[in-house]
């Protein structure tokens, strides 16, 4: 415990200042209870998600190497990233200043024509979630539990970009024909194909995990979830599917699209009169924050548009 | 790369027949099924070569084929199985460009989920190598404006304005796109979503925190919509940034 730092920057992205707003207030309170510290990055940009990067090479490396210089100008190494796109995105960039100089000079010289500081190093980024598991971990959580989430049933849905790919967030040396770099390998990093961490932190406040293999980790339509209505229904109705028959009554997630995603198409499915796919979603850190003595109010659960108090005010956990 | 693709044998140029006499001999039986020879003279290397050329797209040379790329992508599986990674880098390798024309339907449709390059055994980059593939392809009008295409760009032009996006004007700038009579003020131009003409999913999403008194959430949210939210030192940087995406083509045609 202890590798990547107890303050770290803190990149909450565009959706966490609007409509996934309860992310960020509950995340806040989780991580001051924790015992841990974010400084709020002042004035970042959109990483471009996951829609730049099909548009624009260049454009994506240098939105989220302004957001890195950023971080660098307030003193940190590390960046913190509570949204899989937003730190998929900064993985990404990192991957490519990384193992291909001529990016990494040409990003410089078109940063300093922005007025922005060149970056003389690459900071990394991690998920709000690894970062939580290796600085507190479960023991911290038990310690600080004061209302069990006893008898809640949660499936634990990952989403696609927490994990994977490897190549970005891991070992990244590997991938593009460097061969001559050994690979570099993320001790922090949780498990490739079978992610536990979530699962352990929640079980640490008192929750029971359902099996929700290989959902998991399946895809909610992402990026496609307007744009590509078909898909992303099926994807979502399987998720859905396999979390209620495996008896789950609610759906943790940590992130805001995949956490969108899922209540837009949920309503939508119940609405053709779907079956099997009435389960809530809350944040992780909601649960958490809530485990932890918190209001609904505190963890700003009326904003999700599934509903889950009911749920939790049956099982007297809200 | 000797791999046979029963997908590039067109249905003309099989052959069936009951009784087949071949010089004089009766070849019938298992012989009765004959491929006709094409030859492809309209393949273009360049294609490759350009596609190499971006660094997000260079990787695309280690493919050996093994598919595991297919194996693992959800669209594949679950949707269309004439959605397949391996065979789009194969032909885009040979440069087959009009192999990939014919499956323009399909070939927008990867969800970015990443499965592929995280399995691939090679190091390539398989989304990323997909999707500049597209991009090329967008380059060269072989492919129209393909939905989520129009969505990137969308998206890209507001973060480009802004330098942060804002979810009401995403979710209704699309559905305005996709056809829905979208009402707006006179002043300011910003949706108003309950005298517009959305699905009912959308106005009971929107109403939603209306019925339960979440003000707060009301506020946040119509104050961004009025006042897009914006990232403040940006305007420098934003014509370094323009400057950048004209000079990949990566502005909207026209715009």
């Amino acid at each position: 415990m202890g590798i990547i730092g107890k303050r770290v920057a803190y990149y909450p992205g565009c959706s966490l200042e609007g409509a996934s707003r309860a992310y960020d207030v509950s995340t806040r309170i989780v991580v001051k209870e924790l015992g841990l510290e974010l400084d709020y990055l002042e004035d970042y940009n959109c990483c471009g998600a996951m829609e730049s990067k099909n548009v624009t090479f260049m454009g994506t490396m240098l939105l989220n190497a302004r957001n890195m210089s950023l971080a660098l100008k307030r003193g940190h190494k590390v960046i913190v990233a509570p949204c899989n796109g937003c730190s998929f995105s900064l993985q990404r960039a990192e991957y490519f200043l990384e193992t291909d100089r001529k990016v990494f000079e040409k990003v410089n010289e078109l940063l300093k024509e922005g007025d922005v500081d060149p970056l003389d190093e690459i900071p990394h980024t991690y998920h709000l979630l690894e970062w939580l598991y290796n600085e507190a971990g479960p023991q911290k959580v038990k310690e600080r539990t004061v209302r069990p989430l006893k008898g809640l049933k949660v499936a634990n849905y990952y989403g696609c970009l927490y994990t994977r790919p490897h190549f970005y967030s891991r070992t990244y040396a590997h991938a593009g024909g460097n061969g001559e770099e050994r690979p570099r390998k993320r001790e922090t990093a949780d498990d490739d194909e079978h992610p536990f961490y979530m699962n352990e932190l929640l079980e640490a406040a008192g929750a029971e995990s359902v099996y929700f293999e290989p959902m998991h980790t399946q895809c909610c339509g992402g990026p496609h979830s307007l744009s590509d209505e078909d898909v992303s229904k099926k994807f979502v109705m399987m998720i859905l599917q396999t979390a209620k028959r495996n008896g789950a009554n609610i759906i943790a997630t940590e992130c805001p699209l995949c956490h969108a995603s899922l209540e837009m198409y949920r309503y939508r499915l119940m609405l053709e009169g779907i079956e099997d796919v009435d389960v809530p979603a809350a944040y992780f850190t909601q649960l958490l924050g809530l485990a932890f003595g918190y209001s609904v109010d505190d963890v700003k659960l009326k904003d999700n548009l599934s509903d889950p108090i009911p749920v939790l005010r049956r099982l007297g956990i809200a | 790369m000797p791999i046979h693709e029963r997908s590039l044998i067109e249905s003309e140029r099989v052959l069936r027949k009951e009784r087949l006499v071949i010089d004089g001999i009766d070849v019938s039986g298992d012989w009765n099924l004959i491929i006709l020879p094409r030859t492809v003279e309209d393949y273009d290397l360049d294609f490759a070569k350009e596609i190499m050329e971006s660094p997000d797209g260079k990787t695309i040379q280690q493919c050996y084929q093994c598919s595991y790329c297919t194996a693992s992508c959800p669209v594949h599986n679950y949707w269309d199985d004439r959605y397949n990674p391996r065979h789009f880098i194969y032909l885009a390798r040979l440069g087959m460009v009009d192999e990939l024309q014919k499956r323009v339907d399909v070939m927008w449709r990867c969800v970015s989920c990443h499965k592929c390059t995280h399995r691939c055994p090679k190091g390539v980059l398989v989304e990323d190598v997909l999707k500049v593939i597209l991009r090329v392809m967008y380059k060269r009008g072989l492919i129209g404006d393909y939905p989520s295409k129009k969505f990137d760009q969308f998206f890209t032009e507001s973060v480009l304005e802004y330098g942060r996006i804002e979810d009401g004007e995403l979710l209704f700038g699309w559905m305005e796109k996709q056809g829905y009579k979208i009402k707006k003020d006179p002043i300011l131009r910003k949706p108003i979503p309950f005298f517009s003409d959305i699905p009912r999913w959308l106005k009971d999403m929107v109403s939603k925190p209306i019925k339960e008194g979440n003000i707060s959430f009301i506020m946040l949210n119509a104050k961004h919509m009025l006042f897009h939210p914006r990232t403040k030192e940006w305007n420098k940087f934003k014509q370094v940034l323009r400057r950048v995406m004209e000079e990949e083509g990566a502005l909207a045609k026209g715009g």
